[in-house]
């Protein structure tokens, strides 16, 4: 779609809260909650996208970082209204569940959501790559007017695209809530991390934004460790830009791909 | 007849006598006073910032019930500051557009030296009753002042509770224990951790193991924190924290099975903010932090005067809330009530005159909401001695008075704090 969504984070936010409230007043499990909320952020994103976005998508990139910055700042301020400014933790049994490994322990939480993540990613990468939905989603995204001349609905795609969109980062939302607190501004602590991540990897690129995650965390947990915490953001982001100057597409995108669509 | 005119005349007398401090009042209460209250409404620090303002209502509505200040009704011009830019120039709209002479606020640490800058820019009078950065009163600005202790007070009772009630009960000399300091990169953080870096060092010869600053609003993972921390196995964790980051530290210190005989923190957010029992019920148990009293506070220990005001100020927490005074009613309720007395005292709210008035109050410990006194230095400093402050400590959901002893009915425990199966 080309837009910057910079109320990304505030979905994930929502996701949170609907697991906080699911297990809190009827018992869901946050994992039993996935199944639910991936169509309940699903139509969401439909909602979202034919009251906010439909108006922006051709609009100047600026009118779309306005806008959706915008949105960030109204679903804040709602979740504040609505549920205050407390941090609701939720503590389902596998929160305090232990794996160890050797010398290292993971959560279970932690680990099951990395699982489940990078289960989605790669049928997300399935479904772009091998269906022709997929193949109509990308090639709408590599030059919208030529996918227009061959009668591609591409208001269809991007209210497709966008809804897929929200979709995933809802089930996010859910499953990262066993390790984080819900709060209303809980998305802006992922959403700038999430943005290296995406750069880094390729724009539009799914396994590339996999493997840039894994090596934004490796810089993360390496930096910390060796030198110093204060400095982990000093460090993936000196990644970020050497990446930006050298390879403007990111790790994996294609060459050119950053400008296309434009 | 002349013997019925006296007792008619005695009747009025008494009726006059008994109904004239009520008139008195409802004359003093014709017109209104308006300060200005700037807090975190909304942004990561909402949470505080709401229960701080809920404090300064409570205790706003008691001053009102008592004839307010200089004989006017208090009134506020409640304005939201998320962030210091916002504290800036909210500062600056309370005192232009409202018309305000006094500003109170705000909260944290992030945001006063913002916010009083622009006041004083205006001449107004910043009263701040919670942010703890030291640099606050040492910038040469007259229109300043601080009820709360500053950081290096917070710094200074941790290593005093470390070096006098820890190191004895480890069996260790506080020369012997080994101390790691961890903290959010504010000024608040850095204020505390540094101080009681200083103190721990260079008094106690305390030795310390690490050093280990974040970006509370970016922090998501400590892990590689904790597996240094590990290798260095210190005796005390020194953590200062907000209320996102501490429960994550506390959670991922029981994955990596991380085992240090105490943690201790200072201040009403983090681990001093009932979100922290909230979040871990009691797996939370054994963290000390520094704050004003709780549950288990021996409210006869005070003086007489303090006794009834705590007990009037409890009761009105209670009413409001149902619950008992949490860290951000009673550092914004006690602050306000000691600028009630200010007020008073001045009659105005001329600078020289406030300033007089300010540095002229002298109460000792144990007489105001908290246990606490007054006695400003001329940099508008509350001094730490007379902020009376208290250990606390998580037992089972609740956050108990342990320290000072005669302060309270409760008694610390899990010293050392031992595997983390075993803390029930």
């Amino acid at each position: 779609m080309r837009i910057v969504n910079f109320a990304h984070g505030e979905f994930l936010m929502l996701g949170m809260y609907l697991a906080f409230w699911s297990f809190t007043l009827w018992g869901v499990d946050p994992y039993a909650l996935l199944v639910a909320s991936l169509p309940g952020f699903f139509l969401v994103g439909l909602l979202t996208y034919l009251v906010v976005m439909r108006g922006v998508v051709r609009a100047s990139h600026n009118v779309q970082i306005f806008t959706t910055v915008g949105l960030s700042i109204l679903l804040q301020n709602a979740a504040l209204v609505l549920w205050t400014g407390d941090f609701r933790v939720l503590r389902p049994w596998h929160s305090s569940v232990v794996l160890r490994l050797g010398a290292t322990a993971f959560n279970l939480s932690q680990v099951v959501a990395f699982g489940i993540a990078v289960a989605l990613t790669l049928a997300l990468f399935a479904f772009t790559k091998w269906t022709h939905t997929g193949r109509v989603m990308r090639a709408t995204a590599q030059d919208r007017e030529a996918a227009t001349l061959m009668g591609i609905d591409t208001e269809r795609v991007y209210r497709l695209t966008f809804a897929i969109g929200i979709a995933c980062v809802g089930a996010a939302g859910v499953l990262v809530s066993p390790l984080y607190a819900a709060y209303p501004t809980a998305g802006l602590q992922f959403v700038l991390l999430a943005y290296v991540v995406v750069v880094l990897g390729g724009l539009g690129d799914m396994v590339g934004a996999l493997v840039g995650s894994l090596i934004v965390a490796l810089v993360e947990v390496v930096g910390s460790y060796f030198v110093g915490t204060a400095w982990k953001e000093v460090l993936y982001f000196l990644l970020f830009i050497a990446v930006l100057i050298f390879r403007p597409a990111g790790l994996f995108g294609q060459r050119g791909a950053e400008l296309i669509g434009a | 007849m002349r013997h019925r005119s006296t007792r008619s005349l005695t009747v009025l007398a008494l009726l006059a006598t008994l109904l004239a401090p009520a008139l008195a009042q409802a004359q003093q209460l014709t017109g209104e006073y308006k300060i200005g209250v700037l807090e975190p409404l909304t942004g990561p620090l909402a949470g505080e910032g709401k229960r701080h303002l809920e404090g300064y209502e409570i205790v706003r509505d008691m001053i009102n019930e008592r004839g307010g200040v200089m004989g006017k009704k208090l009134v506020f011009a409640v304005a939201d500051a998320p962030d210091p830019t916002a504290a800036a120039s909210e500062a600056t709209r309370l005192i232009t557009r409202e018309g305000v002479r006094i500003i109170t606020g705000t909260f944290s640490s992030r945001l006063c030296g913002a916010a009083s800058e622009a006041a004083a820019r205006h001449n107004v009078i910043y009263w701040e009753t919670s942010c703890v950065d030291p640099r606050f009163t040492r910038r040469g600005l007259r229109t300043v002042f601080r009820t709360e202790i500053d950081a290096t007070g917070f710094g200074w009772y941790n290593i005093e509770f470390i070096a006098k009630h820890l190191a004895p009960r480890f069996g260790k000399k506080p020369a012997e224990l080994k101390i790691a300091f961890l903290s959010e990169d504010s000024s608040y953080g850095q204020g505390v951790t540094e101080s009681a870096r200083q103190r721990a060092k260079q008094e106690f010869g305390m030795q310390e193991v690490a050093v280990e600053y974040y970006s509370f609003t970016a922090i998501n993972d400590f892990t590689p924190i904790i597996v240094k921390f590990k290798q260095l196995n210190p005796d005390v964790v020194h953590h200062i924290g907000y209320t996102n980051d501490a429960p994550l530290f506390w959670r991922q210190a029981r994955e990596q099975n991380f085992l240090f005989k105490a943690l201790v923190h200072a201040g009403a957010t983090g681990y001093g903010s009932p979100d922290f029992g909230k979040a871990l019920g009691a797996d939370a148990n054994g963290v000390f932090a520094l704050l004003e009293p709780g549950p288990g506070f021996r409210i006869e220990a005070l003086r007489p005067d303090g006794q009834k005001l705590e007990r009037e100020f409890r009761e009105a927490v209670r009413k409001r809330t149902g619950s008992y005074p949490l860290g951000g009613h009673q550092l914004a309720g006690g602050g306000l009530w000691i600028l009630k007395l200010v007020l008073d005292r001045a009659r105005s709210d001329e600078l020289d005159k406030f300033r007089a008035a300010a540095l002229s109050l002298d109460l000792p410990v144990g007489s105001l909401i908290n246990g606490w006194g007054v006695k400003f230095a001329d940099n508008g400093q509350n001094a730490n001695e007379r902020v009376q402050h208290y250990m606390l400590q998580w037992q089972d959901g609740v956050l108990v008075t342990v320290w000072p002893e005669e302060f309270t009915t409760y008694r610390a425990k899990w010293i050392p704090l031992g595997p983390w199966d075993a803390r029930r």
